[in-house]
């Protein structure tokens, strides 16, 4: 079974270029999820999903719902259609890591389908990796639909405002009342946070594990849409992952 | 008929404090809604809810769904069991807050509270401000169909002109209209960076200044309706919603240093 480690916090705070520093450092195999439908990560990771034939969550969804509307076939139901063509179309199979992404719905109604799918499929696809990796829409609505009900290491990204630290709270409360599991619950703070903001974070109680640096870098590579796993080993925001990686207790491949 | 004003962009961008600022200079009577549940809107209006006696759409949900349990009955009046404990009446602005809920499952039922109530309500305010959460879920839900002017806040990174093509795409989809489509830079953009929002032509009101003001109140948790007048963030707030042809309150004088 895989670890099983999910990336959140408020807008903006850092989660996806968190998820994408880290993915390289993991052991593998590696299978990331991409759970915002604002978002590529792949276009982080430098990986082009058209280009190599993959579909996301939402167009497979509704992909098999037009089809079935002109070839009934009875004898599988639409979830089943579903879940096969999660695994056929959705899961692009890398040398480096594996990746699954939600992607953007362009019909009316909520993500609940294409979550509730993820939710269902999560528990199968652990049993094929070593380590599996969360990336988290902005907000805690994803908590509330307990879409990863088995957390391992659950990271949290703060930025410098009181908001993050009622986010925290907030977070908390829901995973307890939804009955999410976690076996360690970590702050992470992003480059904004000063050493008084650092404070207010070491004063939550929870465990802190450190701050990303601020890296001209990584700003220069997210303005570009440059892939961050080119990111120099030595630059500032990589060591820092590393940094809070080991903090963590992770042994780290180089 | 009220102006309806929708604030949306990826996570981090700057949305609600666009809002809390630019809601000092709207005309009265304006209503604001924290449509986020991981919100904070109030926060940042130094406003606590729970003090005034009022309550979030979701808790409210939450309640009327408990107290039907024990009588056996179904069902809510829209307006005496939701809307009377969540409108916050101010002398400044009213204010509905979305509000986290702590039960599974997702945010349709009190977002269609609001979907109901918002062509209700904005008959009796002259602006309706929407602060949207982070992200595009919102759009899909079709919470607020018929906007006025609905505001971009952007942040300088290659998602987020990725993000303002989908919003794009998915209004048209879902057929969420809107009168004008507005672009604001947040205080990271530089120079430089700037360039890529001004290639957008009119739709583009300018940036937002850093603020150290902002930065400080934002991590103490203070009211951004406190903040100095002649602050750099304020003072861009009111350029562009003047650039965007509101006719701000009370603000001329600080107005005319702001373009120097």
């Amino acid at each position: 079974m895989a670890r099983k480690i999910v990336s959140t916090g408020r807008g903006g705070a850092g989660k996806s270029t968190f998820v994408a520093l880290i993915s390289k450092y993991l052991n593998p195999p590696t299978l990331l999820i991409d759970l915002d439908p604002d978002l590529s990560l792949a276009d982080m990771l430098g990986l082009d999903f058209q280009k190599e034939g993959k579909r996301t969550v939402c167009e497979a969804l509704y992909d098999v719902i037009e089809k079935r509307k002109s070839n009934i076939s009875p004898s599988i139901t639409t979830h089943d259609l579903m879940e096969s063509s999660l695994w056929s179309d959705c899961l692009y199979e890398g040398k480096n890591f594996d990746l699954i992404t939600l992607g953007t719905k362009f019909t009316e109604g909520c993500l609940c389908a294409p979550d509730e799918l993820l939710r269902k499929t999560i528990p199968k696809l652990a049993k094929n990796y070593t380590t599996m990796l969360v990336d988290s829409p902005a907000g805690v609505e994803h908590l509330n639909r307990n879409i990863v009900s088995d957390i391992n290491d659950l990271f949290v990204l703060c930025d410098p405002s009181d908001k993050s630290l009622k986010h925290i709270g907030r977070i908390k409360e829901i995973i307890k009342q939804v009955g999410i599991r976690y076996s360690h619950f970590y702050l992470v703070a992003n480059y904004e946070c000063n050493e008084e903001a650092e404070k207010y974070l070491l004063n939550t109680g929870e465990i802190y594990l450190g701050k990303i640096d601020y890296d001209a870098h990584l700003e220069q590579y997210n303005l570009e849409g440059k892939s961050l796993l080119e990111l120099p080993e030595d630059s500032a925001a990589s060591l820092s992952v590393k940094r809070v990686l080991a903090k963590a207790g992770y042994q780290i491949r180089s | 008929m009220g102006k309806v004003i929708v604030s949306t962009g990826r996570g981090g961008a700057g949305k609600s404090t666009f809002v809390a600022l630019a809601s000092k200079y709207l005309n009265p009577k304006k209503l604001l809604i924290d449509l986020d549940p991981d919100g904070s809107l109030a926060d940042m209006l130094g406003i606590d809810l729970n003090e005034k006696g009022k309550k979030s759409i979701s808790s409210a949900l939450y309640d009327v769904i408990e107290e039907n349990k024990g009588v056996g009955r179904t069902g809510y009046n829209l307006l005496s069991d939701v809307l009377q404990p969540v409108l916050y009446r101010g002398a400044e602005f009213d204010l509905i807050t979305l509000g986290t809920k702590f039960t599974v499952g997702c945010y349709c039922a009190p977002d269609a509270v609001l979907k109901d109530f918002i062509p209700i309500l904005v008959k009796d305010y002259a602006e309706v401000v929407v602060d949207s959460p982070a992200g595009l879920e919102h759009f899909n839900r079709k919470v607020v169909v018929d906007i006025d002017d609905l505001f971009i806040i952007l942040d300088p990174s290659e998602k987020s002109t990725k993000h303002i093509e989908r919003v794009r795409d998915i209004t048209r989809e879902l057929k969420v209209s809107y009168n004008h489509f507005y672009l604001i830079g947040n205080y990271r953009f530089t120079g430089e960076t700037e360039e890529h929002l001004r290639s957008a032509g009119e739709a583009y009101l300018g940036k937002i200044d850093y603020d150290p003001n902002v930065r400080q109140y934002n991590l103490e948790g203070r009211s951004l309706l406190k903040l100095p007048e002649d602050s750099p963030a304020a003072l861009c707030v009111k350029r562009i919603l003047v650039k965007a042809g509101y006719k701000i309150m009370n603000g001329d004088l600080t107005l005319s240093r702001a373009r120097k």
